[in-house]
């Protein structure tokens, strides 16, 4: 099988890194087309949207979470990631090959498991776990050419910046090549942005 | 023997065309299904009356799966109204379902984008679950028979023409489809 690696690496920090890539694509901080670090080529879009305790609480605080849950979800890291498919081919996102790192040690996202043990605990209705679970990452997608998926991977909230390196199998079979995608150095913010 | 090997051939051809070109009008994000059976979907509406998906087997629907908290959902459902109103006294019938959000959440959101809608509850998110939409919003087409046969990836235009057409279109025979 012949595989095309295709690397593009993201920094939030970008413009320095991004000189020593001539494959990089993303922007330094003018006309930021995105919400946050990004990733675009003529086959995908990734953009990673990290949220602050107090954003994401008031999320779920709007959806009637009880407090027990909101204390619980405001020690995590949320990250948006949105991922658009732009080809004309199946791209497939596995979660379990991507690699999360922080301060070079191996980081692992709190899936479905660790939120079922702690909804368990605080007996948390099962319209809020429905909903919780249409908030987060399915762990794999085929997504079909032109197709987005956008929903949050959730991180440990002790870490304050993280990376996260992405593989992409391509083609209805998984033969068709592999995409990377290389975020560096992304804030788990601490605090709301100030306005 | 040769011609009827041509003849056969030709045919053959003309049949992998004319499906090839069936599957090319598909309006963008709609995907062909497999025909799976449709799983239970009984719910009750927003003013408390009863729906059974089986009970309304006979012609095509629409299952849109839908959370006001969605983004693409937010933006999708005027269109779906739009929708419904041109589509007209057409029998596709538009089954919306909204997953696992309270009344005065769905009344809100609604009564401001879109107020013709009656909307069924699936106020834990089981049936959702049960039917395992690739994201929300979520869109299935079944057939007369209660087998999944299209859906749609994501939100979409609905009110656009190349949607309306291919909406109206579902159950009407190929030769008439011309």
């Amino acid at each position: 099988m012949r595989i095309r690696m295709q690397y593009l690496i993201a920094v939030q920090s970008w413009c320095g890194a991004l000189l020593g890539t001539l494959l990089a694509t993303s922007a330094c901080g003018i006309d930021q087309p995105y919400p946050g670090p990004y990733v675009e080529n003529e086959d995908m879009l990734m953009v990673l949207m990290p949220h602050s305790p107090e954003q994401i609480a008031a999320f779920y605080e709007a959806r009637g979470f009880p407090k027990a849950a909101l204390d619980l979800i405001s020690k995590a890291c949320f990250v948006t990631v949105h991922i658009e498919n732009k080809s004309q081919r199946v791209i497939w996102m596995e979660t379990a090959t991507w690699h999360l790192s922080s301060d070079k040690q191996p980081l692992q996202r709190l899936g479905k498991d660790h939120w079922d043990t702690r909804w368990n605990k605080i007996d948390l209705p099962q319209a809020n776990r429905a909903t919780f679970g249409w908030t987060q990452l399915p762990v794999q997608r085929d997504l079909q050419p032109e197709e987005p998926v956008g929903r949050n991977i959730v991180l440990d909230g002790t870490i304050r910046k993280f990376n996260l390196e992405a593989r992409f199998l391509t083609g209805r079979d998984k033969r068709g090549g592999m995409l990377e995608v290389r975020f560096q150095d992304i804030d788990c913010p601490k605090e709301a942005p100030r306005q | 023997m040769k011609t009827t090997f041509i003849v056969s051939l030709s045919l053959c051809l003309l049949a992998m065309t004319a499906a090839m070109a069936v599957a090319e009008s598909l309006p963008a994000g709609i995907m062909r299904s497999n025909g799976i059976p449709a799983p239970a979907l009984q719910l009750d509406n927003l003013d408390g009356e009863a729906y059974d998906l089986e009970a309304s087997q006979g012609h095509w629907r629409f299952v849109h799966f839908w959370a006001s908290w969605c983004g693409p959902c937010r933006k999708e459902m005027p269109g779906i109204e739009r929708m419904v109103s041109a589509l007209g006294d057409s029998p596709l019938e538009i089954v919306l379902v909204n997953t696992a959000e309270t009344e005065d959440e769905v009344f809100t959101f609604l009564g401001i984008v879109a107020p013709d809608l009656l909307p069924l509850m699936d106020t834990d998110g089981q049936v959702t679950e049960a039917w395992q939409p690739r994201g929300l919003p979520a869109t299935y087409l079944v057939d007369p028979s209660g087998h999944i046969q299209y859906q749609a990836l994501g939100g979409r235009e609905w009110e656009k023409p190349a949607y309306l057409e291919f909406l109206r279109g579902l159950g009407i025979p190929e030769s008439q489809s011309d």
